[in-house]
């Protein structure tokens, strides 16, 4: 693998203001009613006054041990050289062992093109331009920080090398690809 | 159509597209288009999905969609946008906007409307105003606009009409803080977030109401420079949420614990004496009647610790002059909303922040600039002035109060319209002409306006959609959005000059036009055409840059130019990079500031911390000092409101990617509140009080004070032409009574409201 994009999310710079939703949407032409990508503000957690929201990026893991990938029976899902968990619609046959399989729930049928959708770092079109994806370029506080984790000098790995950070579900062995930094107030202390 | 595995389930999550509405008349839906064209190059311009008016990059894609993005060559905005910046392509085509002038058919406000030509518009407008102003003088006219962006042209043409009876929205959200800067300063000040290592916040939710460089600027002094945030809200907000101390205060009662501070930085002596010696007026009253505001009192009045109180004042003191106390944006959270901004600024003005990094400073326009400069370092803009302007004699109608005089020059007591029109206060308004304006949702008492949209005799409204003011018109005049149209420059300076521009991105949909148009073409018709003698923006444009066609294109092309450094006028190491980058600059003082140079347009020249200004037309204010007000009744709770990310005010509810968000307000209730009315979340509730009623769905929280609830402000439209919102949870403006606070002429917007389970 020649490059490993990665996100990382930081809990404690992230408002939940969702302009990494919409701008998700506008890029990639979500359909009204299915989502690529969502901060779910959960909470408020603790006892007053003693409260704390939980901000929950919810999309794509990009996991490098995709259970996606793994139950698709004709190879319309695969992960891409440069580890973006892909999809190949003329492959798909809509038998929906993917969307069943996903540990993270992101993955849903596209109601326009009627295959499987979900975040793909905008590597179509943002990524192919040079550009980070559409919801790191909005996003109005710096949460976000994408990148290749595979260059030394790239500041993802620099967040990733100094900064305290966890991913979801990691008991399943999916090694997904999106970080999160957590919230100083009630985080995980990692 | 093929039939295979993938159209068997094609149903899946496909269920909005069979919601099929009545087509509304002027609508793009009853246009029938669907393709739009513009601009395939990014195009720099001016977001206008709320008033922070971001600086963007937009452009057409495929005919089918714009992208839009934050421009980058405004660094404190980053690129970015918000949720509403980024849906301003799903109003702009949304099929519920409407395109086409129309007039009312049936009742006002019943909602049946039918197409009409400009021509008709107009013809219709001036034959009404015209017989207005010859039976009952042209001030029986109101003419109101929600502030900046084109609402010069709407006043522009009420001057040329002869009615002094202009109003921005100031009074229903930023009336207060600005009121109090210039009783206190003269004028604006702004507050430098970024630079700051303490802030003191009294519920300016700036993670959910976002300004983009403010809120970019706070998140960074807290994340990446180690400031540290305390917050004093009524509500657990997101600001509430990534503060380092959160204290949930009572409703109403800021100004008791601002108070509070500034008698623990004068009576433990922490405040910075030279400062006040030298810039300030009026300390020794102030000083004296603070000495009473105990942080013990004050914990009797907000609940906020005695001792909490006291350690962040001296926390505070021992981060000056590099802290800031956040002076807040729409509020009037009590009727002392004068006394309340007045209180903050004193917290600043006693550690001495004034034109230093992280506290407070005044913008640095162009001509200020580069008088300091001793060059000309930015150009600075023309603005285009009409001869022989008609002499109005009649005085406005909220000029029955001398204590609003601050207000009349900046915006109005706007709800005294209602008092002008329904009790002919001092005198009678017989029409309205109202543009980007939502009375109905922003004003209090919504019964009370809908009363005076009914009793007017004639009524324009000019917006994207028939919101719920729009809605009582008799004529709707669409405008286009601010993505189809071109305006004047604008000056955004900040520590250093900057200028931006809005500029068409994409072709005009359906028979809309920007409003300056339609102000020109309806002076036409009024026969006042003499006072509107610019061709079009380009004329206006040229002439504000004094034909500099090469500035212009600049301007043009960037979208956004800023000149110069940085400057505070008292700060050592900003007047010294000036210094050296402008030979000709000013010679600093012997202390290497401009502190001598600092001065405010107050009658004293100095701050007015007390103002015999004051006392003169508001007596008893001259002094800042706490009034208990009974902001509800015992038996009620505290209903409050704020913004959220999502959504601006009451204007977006009904724009498809945003609705689809948020379309409904839950109630806040705290638990234990709600448990005495065995409510659970979800639940149906009715909220309730003496000025009205409303149903919605409760959410209990613990993020809420037991005495108290909350909601998003902006839902719960109550016309049918906002297909999306109407009906969708609870109308704050049905709920808040009508009352005029004193001075800032502010609406209230904390009252006391009942509550019961549906």
């Amino acid at each position: 693998m020649t490059k490993r994009y990665v996100l990382v999310h930081d809990e404690n710079k992230c408002i939940g203001c969702q302009a990494c939703n919409v701008a998700c949407r506008s890029e990639n032409n979500v359909p009204e009613s299915v989502t690529r990508l969502q901060v779910r503000i959960e909470g408020p957690y603790g006892n007053f006054p003693n409260l704390h929201f939980k901000y929950n990026r919810v999309s794509c893991e990009q996991c490098e041990n995709a259970p996606c990938v793994k139950v698709c029976p004709t190879g319309a899902a695969y992960v891409n050289d440069d580890g973006i968990v892909s999809i190949n619609e003329n492959k798909c046959v809509g038998c929906l062992y993917c969307v069943a399989a996903c540990p993270y729930k992101v993955r849903f049928i596209n109601p326009e093109t009627r295959v499987p959708d979900k975040c793909d770092f905008c590597k179509s079109t943002r990524l192919a331009r040079g550009e980070d994806p559409a919801c790191v370029t909005v996003c109005p506080t710096q949460a976000l920080v994408f990148g290749d984790a595979n260059d030394v000098n790239s500041e993802v790995r620099q967040v990733l090398d100094t900064k305290a950070n966890y991913q979801q579900k990691v008991n399943l062995g999916t090694e997904p690809r999106v970080y999160r930094i957590p919230s100083r107030k009630g985080g995980i202390k990692a | 159509m093929k039939l295979d595995r993938r159209t068997f389930i094609k149903g899946a999550g496909a269920g909005t597209a069979g919601c099929m509405l009545a087509t509304l008349p002027g609508s793009i839906a009853a246009l029938g288009k669907t393709s739009i064209s513009g601009s395939e190059q990014s195009i720099a311009s001016i977001c206008e999905m709320c008033s922070t008016r971001c600086p963007i990059s937009a452009r057409v894609v495929d005919g089918k969609n714009v992208s839009i993005l934050g421009n980058k060559q405004a660094k404190s905005f980053g690129g970015a946008v918000c949720a509403r910046g980024g849906a301003g392509h799903s109003q702009l085509y949304d099929k519920q906007r409407i395109v086409k002038p129309l007039k009312r058919v049936g009742e006002r406000g019943e909602g049946n409307w039918q197409e009409i030509e400009w021509d008709e518009a107009y013809a219709t407008i001036a034959e009404n105003l015209n017989r207005i102003k010859a039976q009952h003088g042209a001030q029986s006219v109101a003419f109101s606009s929600k502030s900046g962006s084109l609402s010069g042209h709407l006043f522009h043409l009420a001057k040329a009409f002869g009615s002094p009876n202009t109003f921005t929205h100031a009074s229903t959200c930023p009336a207060g803080y600005v009121v109090a800067a210039k009783a206190m300063f003269g004028g604006k000040i702004k507050r430098d977030l970024g630079n700051s290592k303490y802030i003191i916040n009294f519920g300016h939710n700036l993670y959910e109401g976002i300004n983009m460089s403010e809120t970019r600027g706070m998140m960074n002094a807290q994340m990446e420079k180690g400031a540290k945030l305390v917050v004093f809200e009524p509500r657990f907000s997101i600001v509430a949420d990534k503060a380092d101390e959160w204290y949930a205060i009572k409703p109403g009662t800021d100004v008791a614990v601002a108070l509070a501070i500034c008698h623990v930085l004068i009576n433990d002596d922490l405040y910075d004496r030279e400062f006040v010696a030298r810039y300030v007026e009026g300390f020794a009253e102030f000083a004296k009647e603070v000495k009473a505001y105990t942080p013990e009192w004050a914990e009797s009045v907000s609940d906020v610790p005695a001792e909490d109180i006291r350690r962040i004042s001296h926390e505070y003191a021992a981060a000056a002059p590099h802290a800031v106390v956040d002076f807040g944006h729409r509020a009037s959270f009590t009727t002392e909303e004068f006394e309340m901004r007045r209180a903050l600024y004193a917290a600043n003005v006693l550690i001495g922040n004034i034109e230093r990094k992280g506290g407070l400073y005044f913008g640095k326009k162009a001509s200020k600039y580069n008088k300091f400069a001793g060059e000309k370092v930015a150009p600075t803009l023309a603005k285009p002035g009409v001869d022989n302007m008609p002499k109005i004699d009649a005085k406005r109608i909220d000029m029955v109060d001398e204590q609003f005089s601050l207000l009349w020059s900046s915006g109005g007591v706007y709800q005294s319209i209602l008092d002008a029109t329904l009790s002919a206060q001092p005198y009678q308004l017989h029409a309205w002409v109202m543009s980007r304006t939502n009375p109905m949702q922003t004003m209090t008492d919504r019964a009370r306006i809908v009363e005076t949209m009914k009793k007017l005799d004639f009524v324009v409204a000019c917006d994207i959609y028939i919101s719920e003011g729009a809605a009582y018109a008799d004529i709707f005049l669409p405008e286009s959005t601010y993505l189809e149209r071109d305006e004047e420059i604008v000056d955004k300076s900040g520590k250093s000059p900057a200028y931006y521009v809005r500029q068409q991105v994409v072709d005009v949909i359906g028979d809309t036009k920007p409003s300056w148009q339609i102000w020109k073409e309806l002076a036409d018709s009024l026969a006042l055409g003499e006072y509107f003698p610019w061709q079009n923006m380009d004329t206006l444009r040229l002439f504000q840059v004094d034909k500099d066609t090469r500035l212009l294109a600049d301007i043009k092309q960037r979208g956004w130019l800023s000149y110069g450094k940085p400057l505070m006028l008292r700060e050592t190491s900003m007047v010294k990079d000036f210094v050296a980058q402008y030979p000709n600059a000013i010679e600093p003082d012997a202390d290497e500031t401009y502190a001598s140079r600092l001065s405010f347009k107050t009658p004293s020249g100095k701050i007015e911390l007390s103002s015999k200004k004051v006392e003169g037309f508001a007596p008893g204010r001259g002094v800042i000092k706490y009034r208990e007000v009974a902001l509800k009744k015992a038996d009620e709770l505290f209903f409050i409101q704020g913004k959220v990310a999502v959504h601006t005010n009451a204007a977006t509810q009904n724009v498809p990617m945003l609705a689809n968000l948020m379309s409904d307000n839950a109630v806040w209730i705290d638990p234990v509140t709600a448990g005495l009315f065995n409510i659970s979340s979800g639940d149906k509730i009715r909220i309730y009080n003496a000025t009205g009623s409303e149903e919605g769905h409760a959410l209990v929280t613990p993020g809420i004070r037991p005495d108290t609830v909350f909601a998003y402000m902006g839902c719960g439209s109550k016309n049918k032409e906002l297909a999306r919102a109407t009906g969708k949870g609870v109308h704050c403006g049905n709920l808040l009574p009508h009352v005029t606070s004193p001075v800032t002429g502010m609406n209230l917007h904390t009252t006391g409201v009942k509550i019961a389970k549906l």
